[in-house]
Protein backbone atom coordinates (compact mmCIF):
# COMPACT_ATOMS: atom_id res chain seq x y z
CA UNK A 1 0.00 0.00 0.00
CA UNK A 2 1.61 3.23 -1.11
CA UNK A 3 1.67 6.45 0.86
CA UNK A 4 0.18 9.44 -0.90
CA UNK A 5 0.32 13.15 -0.18
CA UNK A 6 -2.60 15.47 0.44
CA UNK A 7 -2.63 19.19 1.19
CA UNK A 8 -5.12 21.07 3.31
CA UNK A 9 -5.32 24.09 5.55
CA UNK A 10 -5.03 23.17 9.20
CA UNK A 11 -5.82 25.88 11.74
CA UNK A 12 -5.05 28.56 9.15
CA UNK A 13 -1.82 27.03 7.89
CA UNK A 14 -1.53 25.16 4.57
CA UNK A 15 0.31 21.86 5.06
CA UNK A 16 1.08 18.72 3.10
CA UNK A 17 0.79 15.29 4.72
CA UNK A 18 1.77 11.79 3.67
CA UNK A 19 -1.07 9.37 4.34
CA UNK A 20 -2.08 5.74 3.85
CA UNK A 21 -5.11 5.37 1.53
CA UNK A 22 -7.41 4.14 4.28
CA UNK A 23 -6.11 6.41 7.05
CA UNK A 24 -8.71 8.35 8.98
CA UNK A 25 -8.32 12.05 9.68
CA UNK A 26 -8.21 11.66 13.48
CA UNK A 27 -5.26 9.25 13.24
CA UNK A 28 -3.42 11.60 10.90
CA UNK A 29 -4.03 14.66 13.05
CA UNK A 30 -2.93 12.96 16.26
CA UNK A 31 0.11 11.50 14.48
CA UNK A 32 1.05 15.06 13.51
CA UNK A 33 0.68 16.45 17.01
CA UNK A 34 -2.90 17.71 17.04
CA UNK A 35 -3.62 15.64 20.14
CA UNK A 36 -6.50 17.83 21.27
CA UNK A 37 -8.43 15.70 18.78
CA UNK A 38 -9.55 12.88 21.07
CA UNK A 39 -10.19 9.32 20.03
CA UNK A 40 -13.12 7.78 21.86
CA UNK A 41 -15.35 5.29 20.09
CA UNK A 42 -13.46 5.27 16.77
CA UNK A 43 -16.74 4.52 15.00
CA UNK A 44 -18.53 7.88 14.65
CA UNK A 45 -20.64 7.73 17.76
CA UNK A 46 -19.16 9.70 20.68
CA UNK A 47 -18.03 13.01 19.14
CA UNK A 48 -14.73 13.35 21.04
CA UNK A 49 -12.89 13.54 17.71
CA UNK A 50 -15.04 16.36 16.27
CA UNK A 51 -13.23 18.84 14.02
CA UNK A 52 -14.59 21.54 11.74
CA UNK A 53 -14.18 21.13 7.98
CA UNK A 54 -15.26 24.00 5.73
CA UNK A 55 -17.40 25.30 8.60
CA UNK A 56 -19.12 22.02 9.45
CA UNK A 57 -18.55 19.77 12.47
CA UNK A 58 -17.57 16.23 11.44
CA UNK A 59 -16.35 13.03 13.07
CA UNK A 60 -12.64 12.85 12.19
CA UNK A 61 -12.42 9.24 13.42
CA UNK A 62 -14.44 7.95 10.46
CA UNK A 63 -13.58 10.58 7.87
CA UNK A 64 -11.04 9.28 5.38
CA UNK A 65 -8.11 11.70 5.48
CA UNK A 66 -7.94 11.96 1.68
CA UNK A 67 -11.39 13.59 1.69
CA UNK A 68 -9.83 16.56 3.55
CA UNK A 69 -7.56 17.29 0.58
CA UNK A 70 -7.94 20.95 -0.43
CA UNK A 71 -10.25 21.77 2.46
CA UNK A 72 -10.10 23.97 5.55
CA UNK A 73 -9.71 21.99 8.78
CA UNK A 74 -9.93 23.37 12.31
CA UNK A 75 -9.10 21.51 15.48
CA UNK A 76 -9.42 22.47 19.15
CA UNK A 77 -5.84 23.82 18.91
CA UNK A 78 -7.26 26.78 16.92
CA UNK A 79 -9.74 27.74 19.61
CA UNK A 80 -7.88 29.13 22.61
CA UNK A 81 -5.51 28.21 25.38
CA UNK A 82 -5.10 28.47 29.13
CA UNK A 83 -3.96 32.10 29.03
CA UNK A 84 -6.36 33.22 26.30
CA UNK A 85 -9.44 31.05 26.51
CA UNK A 86 -12.15 31.21 23.86
CA UNK A 87 -15.49 32.49 25.22
CA UNK A 88 -16.84 28.94 24.98
CA UNK A 89 -13.97 27.63 27.07
CA UNK A 90 -14.46 30.39 29.66
CA UNK A 91 -18.21 29.76 29.79
CA UNK A 92 -17.73 26.03 30.29
CA UNK A 93 -15.49 26.76 33.29
CA UNK A 94 -17.89 29.39 34.68
CA UNK A 95 -20.84 26.99 34.42
CA UNK A 96 -18.92 24.12 36.04
CA UNK A 97 -19.56 22.10 32.90
CA UNK A 98 -16.28 20.19 32.78
CA UNK A 99 -15.64 17.06 34.79
CA UNK A 100 -13.27 14.49 33.27
CA UNK A 101 -12.99 16.75 30.22
CA UNK A 102 -12.40 14.09 27.57
CA UNK A 103 -15.49 15.06 25.56
CA UNK A 104 -14.90 18.80 25.84
CA UNK A 105 -12.72 19.42 22.74
CA UNK A 106 -15.39 17.79 20.61
CA UNK A 107 -18.17 19.66 22.41
CA UNK A 108 -16.39 22.97 21.79
CA UNK A 109 -15.88 22.23 18.08
CA UNK A 110 -19.57 21.38 17.61
CA UNK A 111 -20.57 24.53 19.51
CA UNK A 112 -18.12 26.65 17.53
CA UNK A 113 -19.53 25.34 14.22
CA UNK A 114 -23.04 26.11 15.49
CA UNK A 115 -22.05 29.66 16.50
CA UNK A 116 -20.48 30.27 13.11
CA UNK A 117 -23.69 29.20 11.37
CA UNK A 118 -26.34 30.63 13.72
CA UNK A 119 -26.03 33.89 15.60
CA UNK A 120 -29.03 33.22 17.80
CA UNK A 121 -29.53 29.47 18.29
CA UNK A 122 -32.53 28.27 20.28
CA UNK A 123 -32.27 25.59 22.96
CA UNK A 124 -33.56 23.14 20.38
CA UNK A 125 -30.90 24.23 17.87
CA UNK A 126 -28.18 23.67 20.48
CA UNK A 127 -29.44 20.23 21.41
CA UNK A 128 -29.90 19.18 17.77
CA UNK A 129 -26.50 20.48 16.64
CA UNK A 130 -24.72 18.86 19.57
CA UNK A 131 -26.59 15.56 19.45
CA UNK A 132 -23.43 13.82 18.26
CA UNK A 133 -21.38 14.69 21.34
CA UNK A 134 -21.69 12.29 24.24
CA UNK A 135 -20.69 13.16 27.82
CA UNK A 136 -20.74 10.46 30.46
CA UNK A 137 -20.05 12.83 33.40
CA UNK A 138 -22.17 15.94 33.36
CA UNK A 139 -25.67 15.16 32.16
CA UNK A 140 -25.31 17.86 29.47
CA UNK A 141 -27.34 20.63 31.15
CA UNK A 142 -24.34 22.71 32.18
CA UNK A 143 -22.67 22.26 28.81
CA UNK A 144 -25.79 23.49 27.01
CA UNK A 145 -26.08 26.36 29.51
CA UNK A 146 -22.52 27.43 28.69
CA UNK A 147 -23.22 27.37 24.95
CA UNK A 148 -26.43 29.32 25.47
CA UNK A 149 -24.55 31.88 27.56
CA UNK A 150 -22.05 32.53 24.78
CA UNK A 151 -24.82 32.68 22.17
CA UNK A 152 -26.65 35.31 24.21
CA UNK A 153 -23.44 37.30 24.67
CA UNK A 154 -22.79 37.20 20.91
CA UNK A 155 -26.36 38.37 20.26
CA UNK A 156 -26.20 41.38 22.62
CA UNK B 1 -14.06 -2.17 2.49
CA UNK B 2 -10.32 -1.72 2.56
CA UNK B 3 -9.03 1.16 0.48
CA UNK B 4 -5.84 0.37 -1.40
CA UNK B 5 -5.66 3.75 -3.12
CA UNK B 6 -7.65 6.90 -3.77
CA UNK B 7 -8.19 9.19 -6.71
CA UNK B 8 -9.70 12.66 -6.83
CA UNK B 9 -11.91 13.60 -9.77
CA UNK B 10 -11.91 17.28 -10.70
CA UNK B 11 -15.06 17.09 -12.80
CA UNK B 12 -17.72 14.69 -14.01
CA UNK B 13 -15.88 13.60 -17.15
CA UNK B 14 -12.80 12.77 -15.12
CA UNK B 15 -14.83 10.89 -12.51
CA UNK B 16 -16.49 8.79 -15.19
CA UNK B 17 -13.17 8.10 -16.91
CA UNK B 18 -11.50 7.02 -13.67
CA UNK B 19 -14.41 4.78 -12.69
CA UNK B 20 -14.48 3.19 -16.16
CA UNK B 21 -10.74 2.57 -15.96
CA UNK B 22 -11.00 1.04 -12.48
CA UNK B 23 -14.04 -1.11 -13.27
CA UNK B 24 -15.59 -2.97 -10.32
CA UNK B 25 -12.69 -2.00 -8.05
CA UNK B 26 -13.65 1.68 -8.25
CA UNK B 27 -15.72 3.07 -5.42
CA UNK B 28 -17.34 6.50 -5.80
CA UNK B 29 -17.08 8.26 -2.47
CA UNK B 30 -18.34 11.61 -1.15
CA UNK B 31 -18.90 11.36 2.61
CA UNK B 32 -17.57 7.86 3.11
CA UNK B 33 -19.54 7.19 6.29
CA UNK B 34 -21.09 3.94 5.08
CA UNK B 35 -17.68 2.27 4.86
CA UNK B 36 -17.85 1.82 8.63
CA UNK B 37 -20.43 -0.92 7.98
CA UNK B 38 -18.61 -2.81 5.23
CA UNK B 39 -16.16 -5.71 5.33
CA UNK B 40 -12.43 -5.05 5.30
CA UNK B 41 -11.98 -8.12 3.05
CA UNK B 42 -13.19 -6.23 0.00
CA UNK B 43 -10.33 -4.15 -1.50
CA UNK B 44 -11.36 -1.04 -3.41
CA UNK B 45 -9.95 2.19 -4.86
CA UNK B 46 -11.91 5.22 -3.68
CA UNK B 47 -12.78 7.98 -6.12
CA UNK B 48 -13.57 11.32 -4.48
CA UNK B 49 -16.59 12.60 -6.45
CA UNK B 50 -17.27 15.71 -4.36
CA UNK B 51 -16.06 18.02 -7.12
CA UNK B 52 -17.62 15.97 -9.91
CA UNK B 53 -21.21 15.35 -8.88
CA UNK B 54 -23.63 18.18 -8.03
CA UNK B 55 -24.64 19.27 -4.55
CA UNK B 56 -27.52 21.56 -3.70
CA UNK B 57 -31.30 21.77 -3.90
CA UNK B 58 -33.11 23.62 -6.68
CA UNK B 59 -36.78 23.94 -7.59
CA UNK B 60 -37.47 22.43 -11.02
CA UNK B 61 -41.10 22.63 -12.13
CA UNK B 62 -43.12 20.60 -9.62
CA UNK B 63 -40.14 18.98 -7.95
CA UNK B 64 -36.96 19.69 -6.09
CA UNK B 65 -33.82 18.54 -7.86
CA UNK B 66 -31.33 17.41 -5.23
CA UNK B 67 -27.67 16.89 -6.11
CA UNK B 68 -26.41 13.49 -4.93
CA UNK B 69 -23.49 14.96 -2.98
CA UNK B 70 -25.84 17.19 -0.98
CA UNK B 71 -25.13 16.61 2.69
CA UNK B 72 -28.01 15.42 4.83
CA UNK B 73 -27.52 18.54 6.98
CA UNK B 74 -28.40 20.66 3.95
CA UNK B 75 -31.62 18.66 3.52
CA UNK B 76 -32.29 19.23 7.23
CA UNK B 77 -31.82 23.01 6.96
CA UNK B 78 -33.57 23.59 3.63
CA UNK B 79 -37.05 25.11 3.65
CA UNK B 80 -39.34 25.42 0.63
CA UNK B 81 -42.98 25.01 -0.40
CA UNK B 82 -43.89 21.34 -0.31
CA UNK B 83 -40.43 20.28 0.92
CA UNK B 84 -40.62 17.56 3.57
CA UNK B 85 -37.23 15.82 3.61
CA UNK B 86 -35.98 18.08 6.43
CA UNK B 87 -38.12 15.94 8.75
CA UNK B 88 -36.41 12.78 7.56
CA UNK B 89 -32.90 14.23 7.71
CA UNK B 90 -33.10 15.63 11.23
CA UNK B 91 -33.99 12.19 12.62
CA UNK B 92 -30.99 10.52 10.99
CA UNK B 93 -27.96 9.81 13.21
CA UNK B 94 -26.15 12.87 14.59
CA UNK B 95 -25.23 16.33 13.34
CA UNK B 96 -21.66 15.30 12.52
CA UNK B 97 -22.92 12.38 10.44
CA UNK B 98 -25.52 14.61 8.75
CA UNK B 99 -22.68 17.01 7.89
CA UNK B 100 -20.72 14.16 6.25
CA UNK B 101 -23.26 11.79 4.70
CA UNK B 102 -24.89 12.53 1.38
CA UNK B 103 -28.30 11.61 0.01
CA UNK B 104 -26.59 9.80 -2.86
CA UNK B 105 -24.62 7.62 -0.48
CA UNK B 106 -27.68 6.94 1.64
CA UNK B 107 -29.66 5.55 -1.30
CA UNK B 108 -27.06 4.06 -3.64
CA UNK B 109 -26.14 1.30 -1.21
CA UNK B 110 -29.16 0.56 0.95
CA UNK B 111 -28.45 -0.69 4.46
CA UNK B 112 -31.32 -2.35 6.33
CA UNK B 113 -31.89 0.69 8.53
CA UNK B 114 -31.71 3.31 5.73
CA UNK B 115 -34.33 6.06 6.06
CA UNK B 116 -34.28 7.91 2.75
CA UNK B 117 -35.31 4.97 0.54
CA UNK B 118 -38.49 4.69 2.62
CA UNK B 119 -39.30 8.40 2.30
CA UNK B 120 -38.46 8.50 -1.42
CA UNK B 121 -40.66 5.46 -2.10
CA UNK B 122 -43.59 7.15 -0.37
CA UNK B 123 -42.99 10.41 -2.23
CA UNK B 124 -42.59 8.69 -5.62
CA UNK B 125 -39.22 10.38 -6.18
CA UNK B 126 -37.15 9.78 -9.31
CA UNK B 127 -33.44 9.12 -9.64
CA UNK B 128 -31.34 10.25 -12.60
CA UNK B 129 -28.37 8.05 -13.54
CA UNK B 130 -25.86 9.31 -16.09
CA UNK B 131 -23.27 7.42 -18.06
CA UNK B 132 -22.94 7.38 -21.84
CA UNK B 133 -26.67 8.10 -21.76
CA UNK B 134 -28.96 9.49 -19.08
CA UNK B 135 -31.92 7.58 -17.68
CA UNK B 136 -34.48 8.31 -15.01
CA UNK B 137 -35.85 5.62 -12.74
CA UNK B 138 -38.79 6.01 -10.41
CA UNK B 139 -38.35 5.01 -6.78
CA UNK B 140 -40.14 1.66 -7.24
CA UNK B 141 -37.65 0.67 -9.96
CA UNK B 142 -34.61 2.13 -8.20
CA UNK B 143 -35.31 0.36 -4.89
CA UNK B 144 -36.44 -2.95 -6.38
CA UNK B 145 -33.27 -4.51 -4.97
CA UNK B 146 -29.87 -3.02 -4.19
CA UNK B 147 -29.52 0.10 -6.38
CA UNK B 148 -25.82 -0.70 -6.89
CA UNK B 149 -27.00 -3.34 -9.41
CA UNK B 150 -28.14 -0.52 -11.70
CA UNK B 151 -24.77 1.20 -12.08
CA UNK B 152 -22.28 0.22 -14.78
CA UNK B 153 -18.64 1.33 -14.37
CA UNK B 154 -18.55 5.03 -15.18
CA UNK B 155 -22.20 5.60 -14.34
CA UNK B 156 -23.10 7.92 -11.50
CA UNK B 157 -26.23 9.11 -9.77
CA UNK B 158 -26.72 12.70 -10.94
CA UNK B 159 -29.95 13.85 -9.30
CA UNK B 160 -32.77 12.89 -6.98
CA UNK B 161 -36.06 14.49 -8.03
CA UNK B 162 -38.38 14.90 -5.08
CA UNK B 163 -41.96 16.00 -5.81
CA UNK B 164 -42.99 19.19 -4.02
CA UNK B 165 -46.24 18.60 -2.17
CA UNK B 166 -49.17 20.80 -3.11
CA UNK B 167 -52.52 21.67 -1.50
CA UNK B 168 -54.49 18.55 -0.65
CA UNK B 169 -51.36 16.42 -0.28
CA UNK B 170 -49.63 15.44 2.93
CA UNK B 171 -46.56 13.53 4.15
CA UNK B 172 -46.25 11.56 7.35
CA UNK B 173 -43.06 10.11 8.78
CA UNK B 174 -42.39 7.94 11.79
CA UNK B 175 -39.16 6.28 12.89
CA UNK B 176 -38.66 4.18 15.99
CA UNK B 177 -35.19 3.91 17.49
CA UNK B 178 -33.81 2.78 20.84
CA UNK B 179 -31.81 6.01 21.25
CA UNK B 180 -32.25 9.33 19.45
CA UNK B 181 -29.25 8.70 17.20
CA UNK B 182 -29.78 4.95 16.93
CA UNK B 183 -30.52 2.92 13.85
CA UNK B 184 -34.16 2.58 12.93
CA UNK B 185 -36.06 -0.43 14.23
CA UNK B 186 -38.97 0.49 12.01
CA UNK B 187 -39.51 3.40 9.64
CA UNK B 188 -42.81 4.39 8.04
CA UNK B 189 -43.35 7.09 5.44
CA UNK B 190 -46.69 7.99 3.93
CA UNK B 191 -47.95 10.24 1.17
CA UNK B 192 -51.69 10.92 0.93
CA UNK B 193 -53.78 12.97 -1.43
CA UNK B 194 -57.23 14.02 -0.27
CA UNK B 195 -60.41 14.15 -2.31
CA UNK B 196 -62.75 15.97 0.03
CA UNK B 197 -63.05 13.73 3.07
CA UNK B 198 -61.85 10.64 1.23
CA UNK B 199 -58.40 9.32 0.42
CA UNK B 200 -57.77 9.75 -3.29
CA UNK B 201 -54.31 8.16 -3.25
CA UNK B 202 -52.00 6.80 -0.59
CA UNK B 203 -48.39 5.67 -0.99
CA UNK B 204 -47.13 3.82 2.06
CA UNK B 205 -43.55 2.61 2.51
CA UNK B 206 -41.83 0.85 5.38
CA UNK B 207 -38.23 -0.06 6.14
CA UNK B 208 -35.79 -1.31 8.76
CA UNK B 209 -38.00 -4.01 10.28
CA UNK B 210 -38.44 -5.73 6.93
CA UNK B 211 -35.85 -7.45 4.72
CA UNK B 212 -35.64 -4.47 2.33
CA UNK B 213 -37.46 -1.10 2.17
CA UNK B 214 -40.60 -1.30 0.08
CA UNK B 215 -44.18 -0.23 -0.50
CA UNK B 216 -46.98 -1.59 1.67
CA UNK B 217 -49.46 -1.85 -1.19
CA UNK B 218 -51.92 -3.81 0.95
CA UNK B 219 -52.43 -0.70 3.10
CA UNK B 220 -52.67 1.55 0.03
CA UNK B 221 -55.35 -0.62 -1.57
CA UNK B 222 -57.48 -0.60 1.56
CA UNK B 223 -57.40 3.20 1.72
CA UNK B 224 -58.07 4.13 -1.89
CA UNK B 225 -61.38 6.02 -2.06
CA UNK B 226 -62.13 5.37 1.60
CA UNK B 227 -63.50 8.05 3.90
CA UNK B 228 -60.65 9.25 6.07
CA UNK B 229 -60.67 8.73 9.82
CA UNK B 230 -58.18 7.62 12.44
CA UNK B 231 -60.10 4.35 12.80
CA UNK B 232 -59.90 3.76 9.05
CA UNK B 233 -56.15 4.44 9.04
CA UNK B 234 -55.53 2.10 12.00
CA UNK B 235 -57.63 -0.63 10.45
CA UNK B 236 -55.91 -0.34 7.06
CA UNK B 237 -52.47 -0.38 8.69
CA UNK B 238 -53.32 -3.47 10.75
CA UNK B 239 -54.95 -5.47 7.95
CA UNK B 240 -52.73 -4.24 5.13
CA UNK B 241 -49.51 -5.22 6.85
CA UNK B 242 -50.74 -8.54 8.21
CA UNK B 243 -49.30 -10.66 5.40
CA UNK B 244 -45.85 -9.07 5.39
CA UNK B 245 -42.78 -10.77 6.82
CA UNK B 246 -41.05 -8.78 9.55
CA UNK B 247 -37.57 -9.14 11.03
CA UNK B 248 -37.07 -9.58 14.76
CA UNK B 249 -33.81 -9.15 16.61
CA UNK B 250 -32.19 -7.26 19.47
CA UNK B 251 -34.65 -8.87 21.88
CA UNK B 252 -37.68 -8.00 19.72
CA UNK B 253 -39.88 -10.65 18.16
CA UNK B 254 -41.17 -10.56 14.60
CA UNK B 255 -44.67 -10.11 16.05
CA UNK B 256 -43.56 -7.07 18.02
CA UNK B 257 -41.94 -5.44 14.97
CA UNK B 258 -45.09 -6.16 12.96
CA UNK B 259 -47.19 -4.50 15.65
CA UNK B 260 -44.77 -1.55 15.74
CA UNK B 261 -45.10 -1.20 11.96
CA UNK B 262 -48.90 -1.03 12.17
CA UNK B 263 -48.74 1.62 14.92
CA UNK B 264 -46.21 3.74 13.02
CA UNK B 265 -48.02 3.48 9.69
CA UNK B 266 -51.25 4.47 11.43
CA UNK B 267 -49.53 7.44 13.07
CA UNK B 268 -47.91 8.48 9.79
CA UNK B 269 -51.26 8.25 7.96
CA UNK B 270 -52.87 10.48 10.57
CA UNK B 271 -50.02 12.97 10.30
CA UNK B 272 -50.16 12.99 6.50
CA UNK B 273 -53.94 13.42 6.49
CA UNK B 274 -53.79 16.41 8.86
CA UNK B 275 -51.20 18.00 6.55
CA UNK B 276 -53.28 17.22 3.45
CA UNK B 277 -56.24 19.00 5.03
CA UNK B 278 -54.11 22.06 5.72
CA UNK B 279 -53.03 21.25 9.27
CA UNK B 280 -49.65 21.76 10.84
CA UNK B 281 -48.06 18.37 10.20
Amino acid sequence: MSRRSITFTINGEKKTFEIEPGEKLAKLLRRKGYVGVKEGCDEGTCGACTVIIDGHAVFSCILHAFLADGRDVRTIESIGDFDNPHPLQAALVEEGAVQCGYCIPGMIMSAEALMQEMSNPTDDDIRTRMDGNLCRCTGYEKIWAAVKKVAQTNKS
Amino acid sequence: MKLTDFRAARNLAEARAILKELGPVGLPMAGGTSLVFTSEKDERVAVDINRAVPAGIARENGSYRVGPTTRLAALQMFRGDGWVLDRVAVRLATQQIRNMSTIGGNISRVFPWADFPVALLALNAAMVIAGDAERTLNADEFFDGQPARLFQPGELLMAVKVPALTAGQGFGYRKQTQTSAGFSLMTAAVFVEADGNAVKTARVAIGAGVPFPGRATGVEDLLKGRKASEAAFREAAGKGLAELKFKGGDGMSEEYIGHLAAVLVGDALNEAWVAAKGGAA
